[in-house]
């Protein structure tokens, strides 16, 4: 592209050019030399520029970084070099994961000196696939939060409707991807931090089983929940990113080594999805589900009946504990990860810290300045769980819970392949709405927590949304419906996805 | 299970190594304590000859050989000492752990 084609690309018809833009299309674009991977990167840059004030999901760009990252592959693609799918493809990385040299906050005071001294084993997978980094995207400080009010540094808002949240923890990332301010993000999953933003921004979010992708740079929040993945615009985005990051890794003795069939990933083939099973389970349509929830889930489930998929009424009966066994477990495991911050290793923060003389004054001083009110309301609530005499009667008993939650799982997987629910009870609340109120605040995890627990793949797909909630100028509020899948079974949320996606096109 | 009085709170903090503000533990006790009334419905739960679950997908121990093999990402010393917050001779330089 010469550059005053691009010049027209950039200024006319910018907005609608990366708005159509998926890690798809911009291969192919890339590929058939139509623009350069300078020019896009470039023209990101420009359109966060203009539109980021507003929306505010980035923390910090790594423009320098990107920059030359595209300009390598532009020299590779000059070379007559193999253009690998994910080459030159502008992304969006959220600032609890580490890129070698960059800051990574996790959206915290504590961490705000800190600069990352290696690259995350997902960061160095997508580096060797030839993938740009555009910057680090906010976030709930060290993922704790439904909504990214509880991020240090400032506030995100939802692109779709700006009084509104995007969600959260994975909030900056979702938002990037729903205002065209990345090709697709990386996000980090503990409770729903993936899959809940991804369904307030009306975009895909995927969190893979417990094990599928590596966590070595991923700052830890609750280790046997913590997963990493992708948030997309489509489902074939997510296909082709969980299949470039996953894979077992020496460093995260987590990690398993699970041979995947990438065919059956990116091109699954309509008579296999007709042959899943899709359980309904009705401990989700509960109480509290809106009006307009429930109204998108049925018409989801009409549009994917339209494909012969069968669907049978399944029952998980534990799923009303999942929340306080989460809320037992989750904290247990924050306040053990997040001790090593101490004011002494991963730099120190606080202004205090000349005045502090002794080294546990230096702990107290630096993590009582560092960590935000949530923070420190989930270490104390993990510490007091744990401490003796409360052990048995609360962590123990949830972890006991946490069993039978997994064996509904079980059950259920014994009879249908796939689980369909909603991805929250309601759309994206206003900012505001439930600071004050952390129990209200965990209710909205409250569909997507018991995946975690037991380890399960899940995606957050937009439903068709044909109308219900819409903002002051008149956009549409998206509705998000999950897919749950058996473990390592990745393949038949994003085949059913990738099949719902086609209907939504004609 | 039991109400979170101000005595316990000062103490988890006290484990926790969390200075807290005085003017907003009152706060934090009444969040706490909700959130420890709504983990109450956990009683109803019949968790009888149940093994509790700690976690992961593939239950089973991996193992690596107790050798010296670096798998790690290596960083530069220079790099990492930029990052202590006090240095003295190439070392990080603390309080004194035994006063």
């Amino acid at each position: 592209m010469t550059d005053s084609k691009l010049r027209n690309t950039c200024e006319s018809t910018n907005m609608d050019f990366l708005n159509n833009l998926t890690i798809k299309k911009f291969h192919e674009g890339l590929a058939s030399k139509q623009f350069s991977a300078f020019e896009i990167t470039k023209a990101f840059f420009d359109y966060i520029k203009k539109n980021d004030s507003q929306i505010n999901a980035y923390l910090r760009l790594t423009k320098d970084l990107a920059l030359s990252q595209a300009n390598k592959i532009d020299v590779e693609l000059a070379e007559g070099k193999d253009l690998k799918i994910l080459a030159g493809a502008p992304l969006a990385i959220k600032d609890n994961i580490l890129i070698e040299g960059e800051p990574a906050t996790a959206a915290s005071k504590i961490l705000e000196n800190y600069r990352a001294s290696y690259d995350a084993t997902v960061i160095k997978k997508l580096k060797e696939a030839g993938a740009i980094f555009l910057g680090k995207t906010n976030m709930d400080e060290f993922a704790m939060g439904s909504s990214t009010e509880n991020s240090a540094f400032k506030i995100t808002r939802n692109p779709i409707d700006l009084e509104r949240v995007p969600g959260g923890s994975s909030g900056g990332s979702a938002a990037a991807v729903s205002a065209d301010m990345a090709l697709a993000a990386l996000g980090s999953d503990t409770g729903g931090s993936i899959r809940q933003p991804a369904g307030f921004c009306g975009v895909i979010g995927l969190k893979p089983t417990y094990g599928a992708i590596s966590r070595y740079g991923l700052i830890a929040m609750a280790s046997s929940l913590d997963q990493v993945g992708p948030i997309t615009k489509t489902v074939e985005d997510a296909a082709i990113l969980f299949k470039e990051i996953s894979g077992r890794d020496e460093l995260d003795a987590t990690s398993v080594n699970f041979q995947y069939n990438d065919d059956e990933l990116l091109n699954p083939k309509l008579e296999n999805i007709r042959k899943l099973r899709i359980g309904i389970p009705k401990e989700y349509f509960i109480e509290g589900l809106d009006k307009n929830v429930s109204e998108a889930i049925e018409e989801t489930i009409k549009l994917l009946k339209s494909l012969k998929i069968e669907f049978k009424e399944i029952s998980l009966p534990h799923t009303k504990y999942a929340l306080s066994c989460y809320y037992i477990i989750m904290p247990a495991e924050v306040s053990a990860n997040l001790a090593r911050f101490d004011g002494i290793r991963y730099s120190r923060a606080t202004s205090e810290k000349r005045k502090a003389t002794t080294l546990k004054e230096i702990y107290f001083k630096t993590r009582g300045e560092g960590f935000g009110e949530e923070v420190k309301r989930r270490i104390i609530l993990g510490t007091f769980v744990l401490s003796a005499g409360y052990y048995d009667a609360y962590y123990s008993k949830a972890q006991k819970v946490r069993k039978l939650i997994k064996e509904d799982f079980d059950r259920a997987f014994k009879e249908v392949d796939v689980i369909l629910t909603p991805v929250s009870p309601t759309s994206a609340f206003k900012i505001g709405e439930k600071t004050d109120d952390p129990l209200q605040m965990y209710l909205s995890d409250i569909f997507t927590i018991p995946v975690n627990l037991a380890g399960l793949p899940a995606i957050s797909i937009p439903t068709t949304n044909n109308q219900r909630l819409t903002t002051k100028d008149g956009r549409k509020l998206p509705v998000g419906f999950q897919l749950i899948g058996k473990p390592f079974r990745e393949a038949d949320v994003l085949g059913i996805g990738q099949y719902y996606e086609k209907l939504q096109a004609v | 299970m039991s109400k979170l009085s101000k005595q316990t709170l000062e103490y988890l903090a006290e484990l926790a190594r969390l200075e807290l503000k005085e003017k907003k533990e009152e706060k934090l006790i009444k969040n706490l304590q909700e959130i420890l009334a709504y983990f109450e419905e956990l009683k109803e739960a019949d968790t009888e000859n149940v093994e509790p679950l700690a976690g992961g997908t593939v239950e089973k121990n991996i193992f690596r050989n107790d050798d010296e093999t670096f798998v790690g990402r290596r960083t530069s010393p220079v790099f990492l000492r930029g990052q202590f917050p006090e240095e003295e001779n190439g070392y990080l330089k603390i309080p004194p752990v035994f006063e």
